[in-house]
């Protein structure tokens, strides 16, 4: 009986010790956050090297090469940031869709038909300004738009999920690409995937300074961050689409308009990513080219797992990403290895964000059950 | 004999059981009675298998485990027959009877099936899909099942939810033969006292994840109500069921609703055409089995289901296109008993709740809050508070205080789904304050008692028609019953109706 009474006193005891150390932790919430995402970094980190050891190079020279590729001048810097700009604008339009719960993968094929409508709007002047820069660029968000559009119309009205009808739009939005390069729109004489007849330098975007990106393009991106931000978390539309992504039925009966709010979140979404797909033809490649979009749109649907589909981390990650693109081609240059390397330590690093978030799921259910 | 020894089972900080122990004899009837969240349903899945308790032991015939499997459960004789029928629809009789069972010929268990048939006055043609079957005879299909298997203790949890009473007499008497006659184990989990009353030999009352008290007949009703509510049955008697609502407007008053020739389509079936009336004040239930038509009326009425045909009026106005938002603004209010699935947004807060429902209030949420959810229903709770972190009382204390005053015609379906009896208790009395105040309310429940309890009419519904509208004064549980379950209205009523 003793022995009993005692025992719990000092479970009593552990008991509380350990309120008072969840109590400190919780007292600092951004250093528990940035625990976990240090643990994520590590795994990654041991994943790659796991990943890189078959092909003989040393896994940390393989990483500061993708680094010093990304990072290691000005113009590497500005490039680095010229793919941050539509990997950000898909990113946070994406948030917009997954807000209403919905996997909006056809966003690769919004940012194609941006850039075809960005295009298309531009065929008619062989010179120009700002006002038919102005131009382009809404008719890339029209492009985008309208693609994202259909998906939606399919979802609501044809009950075709999101993710079948984006992959199917993403392979046709391609196709119309080519034919257009080697049809329609091919340069006198010669088709070739090296797409259509450049634009005049008097359409290009600005660019900031020795770097490739233009400052155009930087604000377009970081406006699109914090309106975003304003429209989610600050207005009662953002409050309404989270309605109608949390529970759709619901949202039926407080009279939310459910099926105007889901293609309006498409929409949304599908601009962004055709403003993305117009400033890589004005500002990067200045034609229209088979890939376009480099893959931008499924890259920010990593981007955005990654984040948990927050908006805090999206800029940094889209950044990070960018510069690893970027430094993979420095890697067949300097070391004999292939390029893709780079999409699989982004591959890896998603997955290790979801292992860590995984495990510690499990620890606070069994530090609950305890 | 069946012993379970300090039966713990946690989920994180709820003990759903506390230290249960319960020893079952054969050939007896057990009633296991007690609130909702009492712990009955945790206790009797440890018994079959399919929850492993925290700590604790059962002791079957002389072998002593910490746990079950639902396999070590059937070899042990142990089967629990589920509130909804664990059957394939689509699968024929038989194939369903076979399920589990070792390996036969489709003859063999045609036999079986006529065997045991016989044995319990039932009848079963093996090749009918289990589709047809209505739910009563769904359960006995499955408890046919569960004796060829060679269970000798039968767990039934709550069988008379979807049945009739007819049914339920039939059901009553298999279980005492098969109690006294066959010397097996009955294990009767039930809210429902008249049937522990009529049935039990003995009745476990749980409160709190605890066996609180085991009562042997003679019983004391009023000992057993004490037992089960505790301080909370003190005030019941005070507060006798029953609407305290006077009389709704006199009858030459306009109707507040009236259905001409109405035609109703859902997914699977539509009904009508119906005529219907009701008047501002009335409180009107809608009884009937379950996939009876009463959940498509309603759905119906609010327009969540289509109107093909006829004309809804309401307040004078005629609608012959039941648009959901119209009606919505026009002072039809649905209220569905899936409260988390169809009602709220799981992750939103209380407060993010209140600014959808009303728009005009956004510039001074937090006092409208205070006043709307913490003053006029007591929902305690902060406003961060998200809806899924509710108790299912304050799901629907906040359900209720979204409902805009101004809502004319209030369609409930189940209003105290999973409430405990106090909490029940103030729905129905902010209910009652609604109907006085004005309003005409509809509402279904599957306990025949609350609809009888708290309607001035009462419609019944049989195969997806409405079969016919009795007063108050007449409706009593046979006549009701009756109805559920087919008899013509002009015999049960006497023509007069």
């Amino acid at each position: 009986m003793k022995r009993a009474t005692s025992r719990a006193t000092s479970q009593e005891k552990s008991r509380t010790q350990s309120q008072e150390k969840t109590q400190a932790w919780s007292r600092f919430p951004a250093l528990t956050e940035a625990g976990w995402l240090g643990a994520a970094l590590l795994l990654a980190l041991g994943l790659t090297v796991l990943v890189t050891l078959p092909s003989g190079a040393s896994p940390f020279e393989t990483i500061a090469v993708l680094l010093e590729g990304g990072l290691g001048s000005v113009t590497k810097l500005g490039r680095a940031l010229a793919g941050w700009v539509p990997l950000t604008l898909c990113a946070v339009g994406l948030l917009v869709t997954f807000t209403a719960r919905l996997w909006n993968i056809g966003v690769e094929g919004q940012v194609v038909m941006g850039a075809i409508f960005c295009t298309a709007a531009l065929r008619p002047f062989d010179t120009g300004g700002v006002p038919e820069i102005i131009l382009a660029m809404a008719a890339g968000i029209l492009g985008g738009a309208l693609w994202a559009l259909l998906a939606g119309l399919l979802r609501v009205f044809g009950r075709v999920h999101e993710i079948f009808s984006g992959l199917g739009l993403n392979f046709v939005a391609l196709g119309v690409t080519l034919w257009l390069i080697f049809g329609p729109w091919k340069r006198p004489g010669v088709a070739s995937m090296s797409g259509t007849e450049p634009i005049d330098v008097s359409l290009w975007l600005p660019r900031l300074g020795p770097m490739s990106v233009s400052w155009a393009a930087l604000a377009l991106a970081l406006a699109a961050i914090v309106g975003v931000g304003l429209l989610l978390r600050r207005s009662s539309w953002g409050l309404k689409l989270r309605a109608v992504g949390e529970n759709p039925k619901a949202a039926t009966l407080f009279a939310l308009g459910p099926r105007r709010r889901l293609l309006q979140a498409f929409m949304l979404c599908g601009g962004l990513a055709g403003l993305a797909g117009a400033i890589q033809v004005l500002g990067v490649y200045h034609r229209l080219l088979p890939s376009i979009s480099s893959s931008y749109g499924y890259t920010a649907l990593l981007v955005g797992m990654m984040a948990s589909f927050r908006l805090g981390p999206v800029p940094f990650i889209c950044f990070f990403f960018a510069v690893l693109t970027v430094g993979s081609i420095q890697l067949p240059l300097q070391m004999g290895l292939d390029s893709s390397l780079s999409g699989v330590i982004q591959g890896i690093m998603v997955l290790s964000v979801f292992i860590v978030h995984g495990l510690r799921l499990w620890l606070r259910q069994r530090r609950e059950a305890a | 004999m069946i012993v379970l020894q300090d039966i713990h089972k946690h989920y994180g900080r709820v003990r759903a059981n506390d230290g249960v122990s319960l020893t079952l004899e054969p050939g007896r009837i057990y009633a296991l009675v007690g609130e909702n969240g009492a712990g009955k349903s945790t206790l009797m899945r440890v018994l079959a298998g399919h929850t492993r308790p925290t700590s604790g032991t059962i002791d079957l015939g002389g072998r002593t485990v910490a746990f079950l499997t639902p396999t070590l459960a059937r070899e042990h004789g142990v089967g629990m027959l589920y509130q909804d029928p664990l059957d394939f629809p689509a699968m024929p009789i038989w194939e369903n009877f076979q399920l589990g069972a070792p390996k036969r010929t489709k003859g063999q268990v045609f036999d079986v099936i006529g065997e045991l048939s016989y044995r319990l006055d039932a009848c079963f043609l093996p090749d009918e899909a289990v589709s047809s079957l209505t739910v009563g005879e769904r359960q006995l299909l499955e408890l046919l099942r569960l004796l060829d298997l060679g269970a000798t203790t039968l767990i039934l949890d709550e069988p008379t939810t979807g049945i009739t009473p007819e049914q339920k007499r039939e059901l009553f008497d298999l279980l005492m033969k098969l109690a006294r006659e066959e010397n097996h184990t009955i294990v009767l989990v039930t809210h429902k006292l008249s049937e522990a009353l009529e049935m039990a030999d003995a009745i476990l009352v749980m409160r709190q994840g605890a066996i609180v008290a085991t009562l042997t007949p003679p019983y004391d009703e009023g000992e057993l109500v004490l037992r089960m509510f505790g301080d909370a049955a003190e005030s019941e008697g005070a507060d006798a069921p029953g609407p305290a609502t006077p009389r709704p407007a006199a009858l030459d008053a306009p109707p507040r609703l009236r259905l001409d020739n109405v035609v109703m389509a859902g997914p699977k079936y539509s009904m009508g055409p119906m005529r219907f009336s009701a008047r501002p004040g009335e409180c009107i239930g809608l009884a009937g089995l379950d996939g009876s038509g009463q959940e498509l009326f309603l759905r119906g009425l609010c327009g969540l289901d289509r109107m093909p045909g006829g004309t809804l009026t309401l307040d004078g106005r005629a609608y012959t296109t039941n648009d959901f938002p119209v009606l919505r603004r026009a002072g039809v209010h649905f209220v569905p008993a899936d409260r988390l699935e169809m009602a709220l947004f799981p992750a939103l807060t209380l407060r993010e709740h209140i600014a959808l429902a009303f728009p005009g209030r956004s510039d001074e949420l937090d006092a409208f809050y205070q006043s709307q959810c913490v003053e006029r229903f007591n929902l305690r709770a902060h406003p961060q508070t998200r809806a899924s972190e509710l108790s299912g009382g304050n799901q629907q204390r906040l359900l209720l205080s979204l409902i805009p005053d101004h809502a004319a015609l209030l369609l409930m379906e189940h209003p105290t789904r999973g409430l405990d009896a106090g909490s029940a208790r103030q729905v129905w009395s902010h209910l009652h304050d609604r109907c006085r105040a004005g309003a005409t309310l509809i509402f279904f429940s599957p306990d025949l008692d609350e609809v009888l309890a708290h309607s001035h009419r009462v419609a019944v519904f049989y195969d997806r028609a409405m079969a016919a509208v009795v007063d108050r004064a007449r409706a009593t549980t046979e006549v009701v019953g009756a109805l559920m379950a087919g008899k013509d209205p002009d015999q049960v009523l006497g023509g007069g109706q």
